[in-house]
Parts: structure tokens; sequence; C-alpha cells
């Protein structure tokens, strides 16, 4: 494979301050068993990608953890795999994320010692299933500076997206737009791009010696308007999920519930990967009641689950009726407790007989570890 | 040169048929048949070796090895992928006089001498792939140190009717082996071996040696080895176990042993974080259950979608049971589609299978007995498409 993958694991985090207090937004859990970097970093795999360079900055020690045994992702390699890249100790650790080009100025020794022509633009907080090797073969095909993928955008009036494009029947964009409302017919990135090794290490150098390092607005917007970068756009048609604020969040972990979601999402021939913890199947008592949930395994489900997501080794007990509500890692319900619309963080607690109601647009959210 | 060595290795004889598995064996050996939603029967011996610190195993691998040599891979899912040591699949193999199959059980592990030698421990565990159960062998280990125990034999209590289907060891106070009898008709002692042995290494190598050169042996620990290290007075005893065990080589045994599973008292400890049974993994996503799904009293494995109605049962990884089918009592094996309208009722339904819409499988009990109570398991062989309307009834193998 020509192409080298990189991800970012911040960026849009700030939003989802309640739980990346103490991870970075990569490795918040997401569809009962991953953490959201597990997405795009299966697509690279799955797309014969294995050089896999991850950006992270603050809180990486989730990620660390999630990401340490490479060899679920097949990443354990002579010749490339994959590779954490934190900031050097000596560089601004104090800045928050001034941008793309800053964290990228940190893996310019991977990238000018990475073999392939091309590189591969990731963030990690859009989960889609994709194979990027039609996208490369698009972006090559185009002879474009940089091809972005990218959603087309259908009767949505008032949604906002970090990027959105309009672009010719050939894929040539004809406008480049950030953090601004689409309309319909419109396209939204996805937070992925494909740009030759040369340009984009070259433009590190040259923007951040300057000061400069905000990827989209200050290098690729401000050259594209300039008539001095061209941008080819890649159109995904399959299912795409962005999570950048709590509700989005709550949303889409209950949208992959349904079978139009989810079964595009998670693939027989493009699986998902993520670190294996060997929990035993999920028992289902006998007086249970479980309708439209999505279950990882090491659960224990004895009371009532209607429209939930459980990750690992969640407890329900007996009596308690849970409803829209997303349960991480090892989370207890105790005996008649009542949730609807509530989101409980890893190893929470919520003992017996408490009753939390949350509404759709604004649900109740359970910090880790805590007790209630 | 002083050269590494192990104190302890683990020879695991893995080349069984497990004939009376019938069509669950045919092209698959015994410890590589799927047991509890996830696993492999294998899963449990290897999992006790390393929570028991053994950290080198030898699988010694002769009938259908296919699926078995690739399960285990390089050992990674058991922490088995080590530099020095870790697990070996050891198939029989040509040599330059003559060439063997592994004629019994003492002659698989005589012809692997070499592989043994080059770690050159102090004991030997053996252990058969066969059974279900969580043992800690260190501590069996640190028996046979105390005891000065050249040979010492796991065993478990049964009743009397179950020992005469077993090897029965008699024992002193001391728990030293006085007699051992394979499937006496008037067992003397409730002791039955659970084919799990500490062997001091030198003392065995010798009688291996010995064994292999006597053409009228049958080169089997249990008919052989042992009885020979009986007579002649070696230091043996037996180590007392207690706890779940289980040998899952019948058909209903096999289905029993999944149904055990589903006990709320977890004979078999099966959720105890500090000795986890480890399998190799698929990547599957998390379990879907669909609004019209009814589940209860069940285990469910990841990557399955569930719209129909599952009660009593076992569902291996990557199943499907489709709106309108009914799974009741039954032990669904991975990667098996139940299609709309199907009923399987305590039935064991091996790996990739189909069950066509409104296809029956096995019978129902009569109404209001107790849920487990059953007529006969109906069993159907792995890749077998169950077409549909077709009716297998309860016993009936296919």
């Amino acid at each position: 494979m020509n192409m080298t993958g990189i991800i970012f694991s911040e960026m849009y985090g700030e939003d989802l301050g309640v739980f990346t207090h103490d991870r970075n937004l990569a490795a918040i859990p997401f569809g009962g068993r991953y953490r959201l970097v597990d997405f795009v970093l299966s697509n690279m795999v799955n797309s014969g990608i294995n050089n896999v360079g991850v950006l992270a900055k603050q809180h990486y020690h989730s990620l660390m953890d999630h990401l340490a045994n490479n060899q679920e992702w097949d990443l354990n390699r002579k010749n490339g795999g994959l590779l954490l890249l934190p900031p050097f100790a000596s560089e601004a650790v104090n800045h928050n994320n001034r941008g793309k080009l800053d964290e990228l100025r940190n893996a310019l020794n991977y990238l000018e010692n990475a073999s392939t022509p091309y590189v591969l633009l990731a963030d990690a907080y859009v989960v889609y299933n994709m194979d990027y090797r039609p996208m490369l073969q698009a972006h090559i095909d185009s002879g474009a500076d940089v091809t972005i993928a990218a959603t087309r955008v259908e009767d949505s009036p008032a949604a906002a997206f970090p990027s959105v494009l309009q672009a010719g029947r050939s894929g040539r964009v004809t406008s480049y737009a950030l953090n601004c409302t689409a309309r319909s017919g419109d396209f939204a990135g996805m937070g992925c791009l494909i740009i030759s090794r040369q340009l984009l290490t070259s433009a590190i150098r040259e923007y951040t010696a300057r000061g400069i390092y905000h990827l989209e607005r200050d290098f690729i917007q401000h050259q594209f308007n300039r008539g001095q970068l061209s941008l080819n756009l890649y159109e995904f048609k399959g299912v795409c999920l962005r999570i950048r604020n709590v509700d989005e969040y709550f949303n889409s972990s209950l949208a992959i519930i349904n079978e139009e979601v989810g079964g595009p999402l998670f693939r027989g021939d493009r699986p998902i990967y993520t670190r294996v913890t060997d929990e035993v199947p999920t028992y289902y008592g006998p007086e249970c009641s479980v309708a439209a949930c999505v279950i990882a395994d090491g659960c224990s489900i004895e009371g009532e689950a209607d429209n939930c997501v459980f990750s690992r080794g969640v407890r329900i007990c007996k009596g308690a009726k849970v409803k829209n509500c997303v349960i991480m890692e090892g989370s207890v319900v105790g005996e008649n407790v009542e949730l609807e619309n509530v989101i409980v963080d890893k190893w929470a607690n919520i003992t017996a007989g408490a009753e939390l109601k949350g509404l759709p647009t604004n649900p109740v959210i359970i910090r880790k570890g805590a007790t209630v | 040169m002083i050269e590494r060595k192990k104190e302890c290795i683990a020879m695991l004889l893995a080349g069984g048929q497990g004939s009376r598995l019938y069509v669950l064996t045919e092209d698959t050996a015994k410890p590589a048949v799927p047991f509890g939603g996830k696993y492999r029967i294998i899963d449990f011996s290897l999992s006790n070796c390393v929570n028991s610190g053994i950290d080198t195993v030898g699988i010694l691998t002769q009938y259908q090895p296919l699926e078995l040599n690739d399960y285990i891979g390089n050992g990674q899912p058991w922490d088995l992928n080590r530099n020095f040591g870790g697990a070996h699949v050891l198939p029989p193999y040509t040599r330059a006089k003559h060439s063997d199959w592994y004629k019994g059980t003492a002659s698989a592990i005589y012809q692997n001498i070499t592989f043994v030698d080059r770690y050159n421990p102090k004991y030997v565990v053996l252990l058969s792939g066969d059974h279900i159960y969580k043992m800690d062998y260190h501590k069996m280990l640190e028996f046979h140190k105390e005891k000065g125990s050249e040979c010492t034999i796991a065993v478990i209590d049964v009743s009397d009717a179950e020992a005469t289907r077993m090897g029965i060891m008699s024992t002193d106070d001391n728990m030293a082996i006085t007699d051992f009898e394979e499937k006496p008709k008037h067992p003397k002692s409730n002791h039955a071996s659970m084919g799990v042995y500490v062997f001091t290494w030198e003392v065995l190598r010798q009688y291996l040696i010995a064994d292999e050169e006597d053409p009228n042996s049958e080169n089997d620990f249990g008919k052989n080895i042992i009885p020979a290290m009986l007579k002649d007075g070696r230091a043996m005893y037996a180590y007392p176990f207690q706890g779940y065990w289980k040998d899952v080589g019948t058909l209903d045994s096999l289905w029993q042993g999944n149904m055990d599973l589903l006990d709320p008292s977890d004979p078999l400890n099966i959720h105890d974080p500090n000795w986890k049974i480890y399998a190799r993994n698929y990547a599957s996503p998390s379990t879907r259950i669909d609004p019209a799904a009814r589940v209860s009293n069940s285990l469910i494995s990841e990557g399955c979608i569930i719209r129909g109605k599952v009660e009593h049962s076992v569902i291996y990884t990557g199943c499907i049971v489709e709106e309108g089918a009914a799974v009741t009592g039954a032990v669904i094996m991975p990667n098996t589609i139940v299609r709309k309208g199907a009923d399987v009722n305590y039935a064991i339904i091996g790996e990739r299978c189909v069950i066509e819409e409104n296809a029956t499988v096995g019978e129902k009990p009569p109404a209001g007995s107790d849920p487990f109570a059953h007529n006969g398991i109906a069993v159907v062989g792995h890749r077998k498409t169950i077409a549909s309307g077709t009716v297998v009834k309860a016993k009936e193998i296919i």
C-alpha cells in the first residue's frame, strides 16, 4: 500500500468534555465494545494500510492502554505498524490544540521517514466503514493536490459542519467553507483527506515555521482560495456518524441499534477491530426483557432493557428498568433502578432503587466511577 | 555455558477423535469442538496452564489437525507467544529410519522427547484437551514436590455408577496410590482419574523409552505406563480435586455442559476475573437484539443478531435467529443461521449451519415440566443445511 495513515485523536474533543476528563476523544467508548479510534484505524487496516501514526497530545493513557497490543489490528509489523506519536516534551506542551499542523510537526520525522508517496489524514471523531483504496485511486486519477472525503447533505437545512464543500460533477471542488451551515446538495467533510507526502511535509515545515498551525483554514482553504491548491471531492455514500458533542454521541450511539445504521457499519468483510478482553458471553436471566439493544460480551441482564447500548461487563440487576441508555464498561445498575435517557460512563454504580430521567435532547450523564 | 531451562512444561494430548461426538468430530478433533458460547474445549486446559504459570505447552495433534492448528496459531490469544517456550503444535513426523503415527498416548510423548528435552524441565504436566474445568496445576505441582512423588494423578470423587466407566485409584491415608483399575466392574474406591498428571521428567523419560521397546505394549499411559510404574513401586500419589469437572465427550454431556453454564450458581465459576478462560477472537461486533426478540435464561456470545425467541439456550458467536424462529434448550455453534419460523428444541446445531424457514429440529418436552427435561437431543453436524419444512426428530443425528 502506498499510503501512510495519520489519525488525529483530539481536536474536536472540547464539546465532549464530560467524557474527555481523563481520556482523549479517540478513546471514548462507542458501540458496545469499541472506542472511537477503532473505526478509522480498522478502515485503514482493511484498506491495506500498515503504517499508522496516531497523534495524541493530552490524556492519552487510555488510548495507549487500548492500542498497546497492536496485534488486534494486525499492526504488529516489522516494517511499519502502529506508532503512537505524543508531543516531544521540549515542545510547547502547554499550548492547547493550536492546530493540526502543530500536531503534525511532531510527526515530521515519522512522515519524512515513511516510504509511501501518499498520506491519509483522518479524524477519530467520525464513525464509518470505508475502503480507502478507491478514494486513493480517485485522488490519483483526479490529479488534484488534495482529495477530501465527504457525505452529501440531504434536507438538513440547519446542520453545521466543520467543512462544507461544493463540487462539480467531476468531483472538482468549487467552494470550500469551514464551520458553517450546509444546504441540501452541499457536501460535508468527514475529517478525512488524502495528500501527497511531499506536499504535506513541505507545508508543515513552511507554515509552522511562520507560527501558522491551522491545517484546514491556514493551508487548505487559504491556498485553495488563491487558486494554488486544487481540491477533489470523494463522495462517501455509506453510514457516517459524526460525534462532536454529547447530543451527537447519544444519538449516534443509539442509532446503531437500527439495522440500517448498524448493519453497514459492522460488515463481515471489513470487520472493526478492537482490544480483546476475554469476557464471557453475556448472560440473559430468566426474567429479563430485552428489546432493541446492542450488547457487548460479559454482561449480565436480569432486568428490563429497551433501546440501549451496553459495553462489556455491564450488570442490569433484577427489577431494573433501563430505557434509551448508553451504559459503558463495568457499570452496575442495581435492583429496581429506573433509568431513561441516561449515559453512564465506565465503572459507575447506580445503587438499588435510584431513579434517573433525562430528556432525549439532554441526557443525564453519570461520570466514570461515580456512585449514585 | 549454562543453558536456559524451565521448571515445568505441559504436554497436551489433542489428537483424539472423540468418536462419541459423532458428526461434531467428523472433520475436526475433539479439543477443537466449540463450547460455551465463544470457547473451544481446548481453551480450558490451555487457559489453566497459563493461569497456573506454565508458559510452555506442547500440543500433540494427530486426528484432523487442520482446524486445531489454525486455532492455536502462534498461541497469542492465550499469551503463549513466548520467545523461549510458548505454544507448539506437535504433529507426528517422518524420521530417517522409521516413521510412526502416534500409536498411543505414551508413544505421542515418546516421539517428542527431543521437544521436552529442549526445555530440560524437572517436571512435566500431562493433560488431555477433552475436559471442561478450572484447575490450578501449580498447586498440584507443589503437592507433587511435597510428597516427593514421581507421578501424581489428579482425582475427583465420583459415584459408584460413574466409577465403572473411569480409571479408578485406590489410595492409602497419605494419598499414595496403591492400586489402579481401568473401568472396574466393582470399584474399590471413588477416586477417578481426571486425565491430569504431573511427572518427574527424568523418571517418565525412562519409562517411555522402555515402553516403546516393548513390542507387546499398547503405548498407553492408562494401560501401560501407570501400571508399570505402580509395579515397580514408584512414588505415586493421587491429588484430590474439588470443583466442576466435566468430560464433554458424548453428545448428551456436551449439551449438559453447556446448560450448566446457565445455572445461576455458576458451578464452573466461569465469571471469575482472576481465572479467565481465553479464546481466539474473531472481531465480531456487539450482539444486536431486535425489538421483536424475546430472550430469557440464555447465554449469547458476540456478533449475533437475535430477532426471534431464545430461551434456555447457549448461542455462540456470529449466529442469527430470524423473526418468528424459536430456539429452546439448544446449543447453537458459531455462525449458524436459524431462519424465519424455524423451531429448534433441545438440540445441538453445529457451526455454519442453516436451519431453513419453518424447519423443525428436536422435540418440545411435555408442557409444564422442568425446562431442561427432554426426550433426547437432536444433533445437526457442522455446515449442514436443514431444508425448509424438514423435521429432524429428537435423538436424530444429521
